[in-house]
């Protein structure tokens, strides 16, 4: 793999990037089954979690992976309040730059800010989610996650069910995985599903159609209320029409057929209860396998802070 | 008095080639060439045919163009965390490297134009300070807030003819309705922006695949259009005059076929030149200077706009020039303010994108930017109480300039043109 100094889309990667991130995803994984956990690839290195918008999952995997390549850890907390129209990312760049941090992983509500601060910092960017735009870490423990429970991703298809619009992680799943070689469609409340035009994914509107399509993998999202000003459709209807009812649990565990979220979840929303311990359900290893792709991607990336020190 | 010569110049609108006398003092001749009044001008001849008297001040303008300089109707000149005299100065000073010799300019933050004090500074600024007529557009609303008409009978008494608050369209249809009805028996305009407020709050770029691929709340073609509708409707009902500003859709071009075609006269539209030249696949990754109010469209609402452009459903092509400064436009696409310059380059991107390639010719684009706007707006001196007819400018089209933040003159660096090699350079005005 070329040096690279930023983790920010999928898109920007190269195949042998993707390849590269995925392969040594498994030899991290590894490491934890030692008695000793932790590795001193990235010892003296400084590493900062700047996260704009309330993350549990994501941050402390970062953090937790960051640990276990020996790096510094901070935590810069910035309450969403202060962060206003107008004010200077620049600002924001310029402190970050002082502090000589060596990776800087950023969530921020606002899709496209990661690009920004990468562009104006020596330090490694990682995008830990941007608006609804791209969230790669968690397109790589996705891709190895089913890669873990199917051997090969290529020729797997995967329906991905929910609120697409407002989906960072339906944007950047579903190109990693169509890298990969797998079929994508997606599914959900007809207003909050992207056109095929737009998007060149089929476009389900019904669980007919996902079960017609005969997917492997059924990947759930949350309905994100936090990114939605107005009701987009009666949100009583939600679990009926769109979420893992009992019925639709039976099916799918006749089908064989996996689940996947990315969390949080919420039962009796997008999932029933009984699906959460269905023997097909891959939640918890995606969060295991979170740890191992963000260290994979944290080994990977090249910061140009030498030169500046 | 004393003539200067034009020799050997074309006559942009024709093609024909000509000699013109230019004179400098009382006996000042206006003519009429084709329709055009020509200030300045005493003298008109085929080329070779005027006699030049020896000694006399010449311009040889053989591969020149000769046409009236353009007016642009549609302008915010306010440069953030300057001097209004130094918004006044600079964007007077692109104006004419664009071949622009007058703007309207639109009401904006620090150019409040609702009472008749901002007006007189405004116009006292302006004869102090700008190379270019600007002609300023009264608020709808006070303090363009929507709420309460401004004193209109007040604005129109410093010469106000057109009302607008900046590309805002107001929420309250009563409002509207109630100063269109007023507004119409002094023979005022206004000029509109086609839109629904709360179908395009939080949006930034049109919906479609770059929307999709960049996360971003797509603002819908249907809300300009449902827009331009209402607008429309408003119109017809109150009689009033009305200037659709900066129509982007395919749609909003066709309602506006419509009404024209039932024999509204009262209706006049117009399309800013980057919603004729760029579509929203521009944005690429989020490249801020594309973030543009309405937001750029398909290639089949370029097309459509362009139709609208020359069947005369579009008016006129207008700048829509913003200035945002490099800090504001650094930031996030979300957080980046809308709007581009265009004021320094409008006429030799019109000439290198439109009129080169055969897409419009120059008697269309004389007729877009410089007869229907200034028949929209007609500018009057009310010191000499005269109309103001446009001056000439020379258009040297075989000079080729690249754009760089020193040849861009409006304070600003938002051009999409930055970098771009483009034909045609003007002399504006000519002496």
């Amino acid at each position: 793999m070329n040096p690279r100094k930023d983790l920010i889309t999928i898109d920007s990667l190269s195949d042998e990037d993707i390849h590269t991130i995925l392969e040594s995803t498994s030899a991290m994984k590894d490491i934890f089954t030692k008695s000793v956990k932790k590795v001193p690839a990235l010892k003296g290195k400084s590493v900062l979690t700047l996260f704009y918008e309330p993350s549990t999952r994501t941050r402390s995997s970062f953090e937790v992976a960051a640990h276990r390549l020996s790096a510094d850890v901070t935590t810069f907390t910035v309450s969403t309040s202060s962060v206003v129209k107008g004010e200077s990312v620049h600002d924001t760049i310029d402190t970050l730059m002082s502090m000589k941090m060596d990776y800087i992983i950023v969530r921020h509500k606002n899709s496209g800010i990661p690009a920004v601060i990468a562009r104006h910092c020596k330090a490694a960017v990682i995008n830990a989610g941007d608006g609804a735009h791209a969230h790669p870490s968690q397109a790589f423990l996705d891709a190895f996650t089913i890669k873990e429970k199917y051997g090969d991703i290529a020729g797997r298809r995967v329906v991905i069910i929910g609120d697409i619009l407002h989906s960072r992680v339906a944007r950047s799943t579903s190109t990693i995985l169509q890298r990969l070689g797998a079929k994508v469609a997606y599914m959900g409340p007809g207003p909050l599903v992207p056109l095929q035009q737009h998007t060149g994914i089929p476009r389900f509107t019904c669980w007919d159609q996902v079960f017609d399509w005969k997917p492997d993998v059924i990947y759930l999202l949350r309905v994100q209320n936090e990114r939605i000003d107005f009701p987009f459709f009666p949100a009583a209807d939600y679990h009926a029409a769109f979420g893992v009812t009992e019925e639709r649990l039976r099916r799918i565990d006749d089908l064989n057929l996996s689940i996947m979220h990315p969390g949080p979840v919420n039962r009796g929303v997008e999932i029933c209860d009984s699906a959460m311990d269905y023997r097909n359900t891959l939640i918890n290893n995606q969060v295991e396998n979170g740890i191992a792709a963000r260290m994979s991607i944290l080994y990977h990336l090249t910061p140009q802070t030498q030169c500046h020190d | 008095m004393t003539n200067t010569y034009i020799t050997n110049a074309t006559w942009a609108l024709t093609g024909a080639r000509i000699d013109l006398r230019m004179g400098h003092g009382e006996e000042i001749q206006v003519e009429d060439f084709d329709g055009i009044p020509l200030p300045g001008v005493n003298g008109i001849a085929p080329a070779g045919e005027m006699q030049v008297p020896s000694g006399a001040r010449t311009i040889d303008a053989t591969g020149k163009l000769v046409l009236p300089a353009l007016f642009d109707l549609h302008t915010s000149i306010n440069l953030e965390g300057h001097s209004k005299r130094e918004s006044i100065y600079r964007a007077g000073q692109a104006a004419n490297h664009g071949g622009v010799w007058g703007m309207l300019v639109m009401p904006s933050r620090g150019f409040v134009f609702d009472n008749a004090a901002t007006l007189d500074s405004f116009d006292d600024a302006v004869s102090q300070r700008s190379f270019a007529t600007m002609v300023p557009a009264g608020c709808i609303s006070e303090k363009m807030e929507g709420t309460q008409q401004a004193p209109y009978n007040t604005l129109a008494a410093r010469g106000v003819t057109i009302l607008s608050d900046g590309g805002k369209m107001p929420e309250s249809l009563l409002m509207l309705h109630r100063a269109m009805k007023y507004a119409a028996e002094m023979g005022l305009t206004f000029a509109i922006r086609g839109d629904v407020p709360a179908l395009t709050r939080n949006t930034c770029i049109h919906p479609g695949t770059t929307s999709y691929k960049l996360g971003l709340h797509g603002s819908p073609a249907c809300a300009e259009e449902i827009g331009i509708e209402t607008l429309v409707r408003l119109a017809k009902d109150t009689g009033v005059r009305l200037h659709i500003q900066t129509v982007s859709t395919a749609e909003g071009v066709a309602i506006i076929r419509r009404a024209k075609a039932d024999g509204m006269q009262n209706i006049t539209a117009e399309v800013a030149l980057h919603h004729l030249l760029y579509t929203h696949e521009n944005v690429g990754d989020y490249d801020t200077t594309f973030k543009t109010l309405p937001p750029l469209r398909d290639r089949a609402d370029c097309e459509a706009l362009l139709a609208g452009l020359k069947d005369g459903t579009i008016d006129c092509i207008v700048t829509d020039h913003t200035p945002c400064l490099p800090f504001a436009k650094k930031q996030d696409f979300i957080s980046a303010p809308q709007g581009m310059v265009g004021l320094d380059t409008f006429l030799p991107a019109i000439y290198t994108y439109l009129i080169k390639p055969g897409m419009l010719s120059w008697a269309e684009v004389i007729r877009a930017c410089c007869t229907a706007p200034m028949a929209i707006v007609n500018p009057y001196d009310r010191e000499e109480d005269v109309p103001v007819a446009a001056p000439l400018l020379l258009f040297s089209p075989d000079e080729e300039y690249i754009v760089t933040p020193d040849s861009l003159c409006c304070g600003t660096l938002n051009s999409p043109l930055l970098g771009s090699s483009l034909c045609g350079t003007v002399t504006l005005p000519i002496n």
